[in-house]
């Protein structure tokens, strides 16, 4: 399992950041997330595989200074 | 002991007014030619339309200068304003001044938002706005004691122009007992040889135990403040409480308080941390989405720039909390503890350093090809100590360095400095000769705009190239974010009214990586709410990043996530509560629109404010030169071929280069029309008469004004 915000996601082998974000709503705006703290940006999201127990948390739109 | 004298000059006794939800309704002028210390009312009508903050700081400059007013004129003014919010502890980023100047690089007037003590203390102590105007023949310093109710004026003498020990000396000296009652607004040494002077504000870490400071950095306010021969303003408060701004509904205001300190205390540490990291965990995402500024904004990354993100400057920021007002959960002005310069006067000396911002870090690292975090936080340090514009100074750099690259100006003119990207040395000989007032330092510190003319003039170098890679609109230098690829940010930036800087509208992201916005009449509506809410702000008396930097976990859910809906419906209910004022969301942007094109009839008044103002350097819009159309050639291509219907078999990079050129700077053209038709102006950018009508600004010298221009 991971955990997306406060939610519980089923983990698989090769999860990717995209892979996880295709299970929830209302996340076309998400242009970075933290996985385990560290942070992930978009052009990532098909490449960062997730580790299996990860806390992610979805980042604001990215809203500038 | 302090080894300066301070002699007093006048004197202005004045029975100080209790707040009146957030009010004191009354304005404090001091000239500095003839010492006059005056009071006045602030009229009712001034109060409904202008809002206070910002809207208060033009409204008493247009009433100071005319249309011919200069920089360095007497009549001109410095207005410093907080807003009528301003000065809630506890609300998040609830204690912001705003600055205004007819600035030197401009030539039309400059705001800048700006946290620390000092706009809070002075409405406490009885002035909703300060307005000061003359020159003083001699160095001065305003004390605005709210305690003792009294203005005083000093002549100082001995006192250093580093504005560092400046400010610590002073607060020392007008309240060493509590030195968390003192504010100091100063500038440094470096302001009155250069236009890129700052003010640095004040306010007393409690914890650390020492004076720290915060920057109303844009558009050499700090020149003006020297030129004017002001050393420093202080004003002394003494407690502060939920209270202090009388309150109309006292619950009300606690309630909405609690709902947003208490929803960034949960979600920052998941989000932005910014509490933690201030603005640098900025820097990787935008190295990332190629818009981190790199070599005078020519690239939009770098595989270095980890070096200078959050992953370094968390560890390297000293812990503790860090709020430029009081009770700030947002806490995101960081300092560096025992830092030691490697040159300059405090050459291995232990200080602290106030920073560094993302802005910093991307205008005086990446953007100059350095990725030292511990050169960026020295050019920080002397940039506030000097006090100097660490953005403008990042750009400005940025540019020569590209020059002395492309062989436009040479060692012969720099006085013997390489200055090719990622030299940190002569970067920072370039402050310390603007301190000294010598050197090719003196020539950088008049800014892009007039470098620009004096490096064609006198040094033979190609005009037009200068004019496609000096970034610089309206004669301010550009802030730290690539615009190359979101045309809406080519908007945000060139449309802004004082230049380009990002708080008016940031929009790279909803346009560039989430195409919220595919037709120019979104981006046009974008580029009318946007800087219209932002502009609210600045009337307040508020910080924006605790709109929508961080935000409700259901935010996502919401039709337009960007707008953070439900926080502004908290700033409607802040503003109720304090005001008494019963708003609605829907009211908050037409308080704006107002002052907001009062400001766009006030560049207009001073020779500007017209479409061809509102234009742009290449580099902000296309690639200039082939190698940087090269380092995107798939991206460039496709735009041609996919968005312009260009069939580019066989054409020449540089072909390629001219044709992208002209489509983009057209496309860029039809953004104005739309924005200008959006905002109700006129195909030349200026508010039409129903327009001024509608938000009620057609005063008799407006209306004359637009008569003038043919607006009738």
């Amino acid at each position: 399992m991971i955990t997306v915000g406060d939610k519980e996601i089923e983990w698989h082998e090769g999860m990717t950041i995209r892979d996880m974000l295709n299970m929830l709503e209302h996340t076309q705006f998400c242009a970075a997330v933290r996985l385990n703290g560290k942070l992930v940006s978009s052009p990532f999201f098909e490449t960062k595989e997730i580790p299996d127990k990860s806390v992610i948390y979805l980042l604001p739109l990215i809203a500038g200074g | 002991m302090a080894d300066f004298t301070l002699k007093e000059i006048n004197t202005l006794e004045y029975v100080r007014p209790e707040i009146d939800k957030g009010y004191t309704d009354q304005s404090l002028h001091i000239n500095l030619t003839s010492k006059e210390i005056k009071i006045n009312l602030i009229d009712k009508k001034v109060k409904d339309k202008f809002i206070g903050g910002k809207g208060y700081d033009l409204w008493f400059m247009w009433n100071a200068v005319s249309g011919k007013t200069k920089w360095n004129d007497p009549a001109n003014a410095i207005c410093i304003a907080s807003g009528p919010l301003g000065g809630t502890p506890g609300y998040p980023g609830g204690g912001k001044s705003i600055v205004t100047t007819i600035s030197p690089l401009t030539g039309i007037p400059i705001d800048s938002n700006v946290g620390g003590y000092f706009g809070p203390y002075t409405k406490f102590s009885g002035f909703d706005v300060l307005a000061l105007t003359g020159k003083s023949d001699k160095e001065i310093v305003v004390l605005i004691d709210g305690i003792d109710s009294k203005i005083k004026l000093y002549e100082v003498s001995g006192l250093t122009n580093d504005s560092y020990t400046l400010s610590a000396q002073l607060t020392d000296y007008f309240d060493k007992e509590k030195p968390v009652n003192i504010s100091v607004v100063s500038t440094g040494s470096a302001a009155k040889n250069t236009e890129l002077g700052c003010l640095n504000f004040t306010w007393f870490d409690a914890k650390r135990k020492r004076v720290r400071y915060k920057q109303a950095g844009r558009g050499g306010i700090g020149t003006v403040f020297a030129h004017k021969n002001i050393k420093a303003v202080v004003t002394r408060w003494g407690s502060v409480s939920m209270k202090s701004n009388n309150p109309a509904d006292f619950d009300a205001l606690k309630n909405v308080t609690k709902l947003h300190a208490g929803e960034i205390n949960t979600l920052d540490p998941k989000q932005n941390r910014m509490a933690l990291v201030g603005t640098t965990h900025l820097v990787p995402i935008m190295n990332d989405h190629d818009c981190l500024p790199v070599n005078n904004f020519k690239y939009g990354q770098h595989p270095e720039a980890h070096n200078i993100g959050e992953a370094v400057y968390e560890h390297i920021f000293d812990k503790g909390f860090d709020g430029c007002w009081r009770g700030c959960a947002v806490a995101c002005a960081h300092g560096v503890k025992d830092f030691v310069p490697f040159t300059g006067p405090y050459k291995g000396q232990k200080v602290f350093v106030d920073g560094p911002e993302y802005e910093t870090v991307a205008g005086c690292g990446s953007n100059l090809g350095i990725f030292d975090p511990f050169f960026i936080l020295e050019m920080n340090f002397y940039c506030d100590t000097y006090g100097l514009d660490t953005i403008s100074i990042g750009t400005g750099i940025a540019f020569v360095m590209e020059c002395f690259e492309m062989g436009l100006i040479t060692k012969e003119h720099t006085g013997g400095m390489d200055l090719s990207f990622g030299n940190r040395l002569n970067a920072l000989e370039l402050l310390h000769q603007m301190v000294r007032g010598e050197g090719f330092g003196m020539i950088v510190g008049k800014g892009i705009r007039k470098m620009k003319a004096i490096f064609a003039k006198d040094f033979g170098a190609e005009a037009a190239i200068m004019q496609d890679i000096g970034m610089e609109s309206k004669g301010l230098e550009f802030s730290e974010y690539m615009t190359k690829e979101s045309l809406a940010q080519q908007g945000g930036y060139g449309m802004a009214l004082k230049g380009p800087q990002h708080d008016e509208a940031w929009l790279i992201f909803l346009d560039m990586v989430h195409n919220f916005m595919p037709t120019f009449e979104n981006k046009a509506e974008a580029l009318h709410w946007f800087p219209m809410f932002r502009t609210w702000f600045g009337l307040c008396g508020l910080c924006k990043l605790p709109w929508n930097d961080i935000v409700p976990e259901d935010n996502r859910q919401n039709p337009e996530p960007a707008k953070v809906v439900k926080h502004v419906g908290w700033y409607a209910d802040f503003f109720s509560s304090v005001t008494g004022r019963k708003v609605s969301p829907d009211d908050l942007i037409p308080m704006s629109e107002a002052v907001y094109n009062f400001q766009r009839l006030f560049n207009l008044k001073m020779g500007y404010g017209t479409r061809e103002h509102d234009t742009l350097p290449y580099r902000a819009v296309g690639p200039v030169t082939v190698d940087e159309y090269l380092s995107r050639a798939e991206r460039y291509d496709k735009d041609l071929t996919e968005n312009y219907k260009v069939d580019i078999t066989g054409m020449e990079v540089a072909e390629k280069v001219a044709v992208l050129r002209k489509h983009r700077e057209a496309r860029y053209e039809q953004l104005k029309d739309a924005v200008y038709k959006r905002r109700g102006w006129t195909p030349n950018g200026i508010p039409t008469v129903e327009t001024v009508k509608r938000l009620g600004i057609d005063f008799h010298d407006v209306m004359e004004l637009l008569k003038s221009h043919g607006v009738c």
